[in-house]
């Protein structure tokens, strides 16, 4: 039997996609043990206190580094490829470049995340990592993403949708806000607080640009497809898609609000984030439009029961966003740990779990093997109990700091921050329950692409277990 | 949409100009900046000899600030003192948000200008400590913060601060420049005891750096804060922790007063002679007493609490049981001075403001006309009847 064009496509992403998501759960699991750590930390400043590798301050910016670039990065190498093959109908090409691409990409952040423990961090947020790994990490980046792009060129009709829009979008994007950053930071570095702003407006675009645009492209593809049905009212999609490229990267600044910056910056920050309403509208009725017409298959199909979570979770999420970026509201919470909350939000909440649901709905294709239902259904509902969990904590806990601190009369560590201190537990057991979720998904994704292995370890312990009864 | 080329030019272009705006526009409008003077003529010229700032720090403190950055404190201490302002009718700014200076954060809010010279710029995002901007202003003395560093609950109990052992070698008995870590219950049985640290250079970088953060001069963009009109009453509104005169905008001739107060009590403190206080015979330097036989000063309610009960003690001394941090002591004190008793009101409102604000104690100043007052109110009391702790504790108000 001849395979099929996808059967073809499918099988010449095997290689490089099972790469790139077999690392990025290794990631995944890196990250959640680092969040743990630094959750504990913050319950009990004593645990682990003697080890200077692991100060709180380390712990926490190179689990969101883990994550960002770890987990996000390889996730989206694995996404980008898949989706714009099977869009374009060619065959991904250069696997031997895109596979060496990719073991440098998780040197670089492997190096860079170690420099942070060893104490080489840099002041910029989300660029933290030392400066010697930043050229690694963007002529790795630049391979695959060129190579994502040979892959677009080549398609087989010339018409565009809006998940290549998305995609191809959040592809350029990452590396032009590298160069930026990088010029700013390094090459012709600013004095005072300008690169603070840059690195700000850098970490936070870093979502919005690259994170989100994926995300939001992974969804407009995997949505019609597993309904097969077209996205209602298709025609938004693109104002939805010029809006963000338009309005996100100046929407970002204003955590700025009152700080030592030109004033207009934080200003302009509020005036874009407020506009955003429109492309979050539009993208959230094109999503939800659509999945509510055939709701019972939403459920019952966990990839995509992922991914509208995740849709859910983005609309939410940016309209709280909104209502967090109001002068008079951002006053109040400005410093305190709803940034944890926006940061989880996005990342977590939305970025990740429709990427689980994009590799649960791809990995069946590419490997063949079908992933257990109980195992999908139990990995999500850890996952949307420990997120919501970590999300409730950190919203409600955030206005409480954010609130106390605004009264002077209130004693720093006895009162402000001692009523915040069973928010940070909570937090503590939802990234335990986050950790075990994560660990499940890793489980069920090496198990499709690693069968052997696991198949003999079961084999053997299981006769082990055969003997010794 | 469908020419990756112009779909590429299209999604940079919109980039670029955000670009345009927060780099390059921002770099054109404070790119630069440089120190000034405080205070510009009104053609916006400055004296010839007039001191610029923001000064630059001291090399031992740019160290610090490496490995402030290479610690990752950044990620729970901000640097930076936000202010916000309204304009009332007649277009004269008034502070509607000044939170951060009534938390004693600063004088004013922080500006671009203030940064120019700092290496590495950590404005930082999130407080779960307290801000930094402004901590060289606080007048804790290095040993406070090397103790605060090694392990800040013994200095705040409730203190959430990792403790930096790594940076301190420690050892059960005092050496040569070492410094007394007070013990405290709450933290496991090894911190019962107590222990003695010296501290690594890595240490007094970083001390260093935190002693050299300062706003404390006026830029012509921003004046420090005014005194509010109806300055309230202080007593009403004394919180524990927070001395009154970083909490509410001062004049910084209030704060200068303040820093007299502070050395020439720290001299009737040590001094041992005529003219002196001889606290230090038994309170130590440290402020940390000794076992058994003298009360500590440090973190004692007792000092930080209410003021009459404190001046009276040190007019006419003290007697008998006391319980001090929740252990008892048993001995007298007598009124201090050389020879005993003969302190002035200046000299013991000095020596009182020096106690309230030294080794981690903050508490409002004592003036000279409060120390005189309770002086006239118990001018019938015999010179040589001392207090008793039972005596003051029901004549006065409880402590606050």
């Amino acid at each position: 039997m001849k395979d099929t064009a996808e059967q073809v496509i499918d099988r010449s992403a095997k290689t490089v996609v099972s790469f790139f998501v077999a690392s990025a759960g290794l990631w995944l699991l890196a990250a959640a043990l680092l969040a743990y750590v630094a959750a504990a930390k913050l319950t009990d400043p004593f645990f682990l206190s003697s080890c200077e590798f692991l100060t709180y301050g380390k712990v926490k910016v190179a689990q969101a580094n883990a994550f960002v670039y770890g987990w996000g990065g390889n996730s989206i190498f694995a996404a980008t490829l898949w989706i714009l093959a099977r869009l374009s109908q060619v065959e991904v090409r250069g696997r031997v470049m895109l596979l060496f691409s990719g073991v440098l990409w998780n040197l670089a952040i492997s190096f860079g995340l170690l420099g942070i423990l060893d104490g080489h961090m840099n002041a910029h947020e989300m660029l933290e990592m030392p400066t010697v790994v930043w050229p690694v990490l963007f002529i790795s980046y630049a391979i695959i993403a060129f190579l994502a792009l040979v892959i677009h060129r080549s398609r087989k009709h010339n018409d565009t949708i809006a998940p290549q829009w998305f995609i191809l979008a959040s592809l350029i994007w990452f590396p032009a806000l590298f160069l930026i950053a990088w010029n700013g930071l390094e090459i012709n570095p600013a004095r005072g607080t300008l690169p603070s702003v840059l690195s700000l407006w850098f970490g936070q675009s870093l979502i919005w640009l690259w994170l989100t645009p994926m995300a939001l492209g992974a969804a407009y593809y995997i949505i019609p497809t597993i309904l097969g049905r077209a996205i209602d009212k298709y025609y938004l999609a693109i104002f939805g898609f010029w809006c963000i490229a338009a309005l996100a990267p100046w929407s970002v600044v204003h955590h700025l609000e009152g700080g030592p910056v030109p004033m207009w910056i934080p200003a302009i920050g509020t005036v874009m984030s407020i506009a955003m309403i429109f492309p979050i509208a539009v993208a959230s009725t094109n999503f939800h439009a659509t999945a509510f017409k055939d709701i019972d298959k939403v459920w019952n199909n966990l990839p995509l029961r992922f991914v509208i979570f995740g849709t859910i979770s983005y609309t939410l999420s940016s309209y709280i966003g909104v209502i967090f970026s109001l002068p008079d509201v951002a006053k109040l919470t400005q410093f305190s740990i709803i940034n944890e909350f926006h940061f989880n939000q996005r990342v977590y909440g939305f970025f990740s779990m429709i990427i689980f649901g994009v590799v649960y709905h791809m990995l069946p294709h590419i490997t063949g093997k079908e992933i257990s239902k109980g195992a999908k259904s139990f990995h999500f509902w850890t996952s949307a109990f420990g997120v919501l969990i970590l999300l409730l904590a950190y919203l409600i806990g955030g206005l409480t700091h954010g609130v106390l601190a605004q009264q002077p009369s209130l004693d720093w560590s006895s009162s402000v921050i001692s009523s915040v201190q069973p928010y940070f537990k909570i937090t503590k057991y939802a990234f335990i329950i986050l950790g075990f979720s994560q660990l499940v998904f890793v489980i069920n994704v090496w198990k499709v692409i690693f069968p052997n292995p696991f198949a003999c370890c079961l084999a053997s312990s299981s006769e082990r277990k055969g003997k010794t009864a | 949409m469908n020419n990756i080329f112009k779909f590429s030019f299209g999604i940079l272009t919109t980039l670029a100009f955000a670009w345009l705006a927060f780099v390059v526009g921002a770099n054109l409008q404070y790119g630069d900046l440089s120190p000034e003077a405080e205070n510009l003529e009104d053609d916006d010229s400055r004296e010839p000899d007039a001191e610029l700032f923001p000064k630059d720090m001291p090399g031992l403190a740019k160290q610090g600030a490496e490995e402030y950055l290479a610690l990752g404190c950044v990620s729970c201490h901000t640097q930076q003192v936000r202010l916000f302002t309204t304009k009332d009718s007649e277009g004269k700014s008034i502070v509607e948000g000044g939170m951060d200076v009534e938390r004693g954060w600063g004088k004013r809010a922080s500006m671009a200008r203030d940064y120019v010279l700092q290496d590495h710029v950590m404005l930082g995002n999130t407080r779960i400590g307290p801000d930094l901007a402004n901590f060289g202003m606080t007048e804790k003395d290095n040993d406070w913060l090397h103790r605060h560093l090694f392990e800040p609950q013994s200095l705040v109990p409730d203190s959430i601060c990792p403790p930096s052992p790594f940076l301190y070698e420690v050892s059960d008995d005092p050496r040569d420049g070492s410094i007394a870590i007070p013990s405290h219950e709450d933290h496991g049985d090894e911190r019962q005891k107590s222990r003695y640290v010296v501290p690594s250079i890595r240490a007094n970088r970083i001390v260093a750096y935190l002693k050299a953060l300062k706003q404390d001069y006026e830029l012509p963009e921003l004046p420090f804060v005014q005194a509010k009109e109806e300055k309230s009453d202080t007593n009403a509104t004394e919180t524990k922790g927070i001395p009154d005169w970083i909490r509410y905008p001062v004049p910084s001739s209030a704060l200068e007063d303040l820093s007299s107060q502070m050395s020439a009590g720290k001299e009737v403190y040590t001094k041992i002679g005529p003219g002196g206080g001889g606290c230090v015979t038994c309170h130590q330097p440290t402020g940390l007493g000794l076992p058994i036989a003298f009360p500590p000063l440090a973190g004692s309610d007792w000092v930080k609490g209410d003021k009459e009960r404190l001046i009276k003690i040190s007019l006419f001394g003290l007697t008998g049981e006391i319980e001090v941090n929740g252990v008892k002591f048993n001995g007298a004190m007598p009124a201090p001075g050389i020879p005993l008793g003969s302190l002035t009101d200046q000299q013991i409102a000095d020596v009182l403001t020096f106690v309230r604000n030294s080794w981690g104690n903050s508490a409002s100043a004592v003036s000279p006309s409060e120390v005189s007052e309770v002086r006239a109110s118990i001018k019938d009391r015999a010179p040589t009847q001392m207090w008793t702790a039972a005596e003051l504790t029901s004549h006065s108000k409880p402590a606050q």
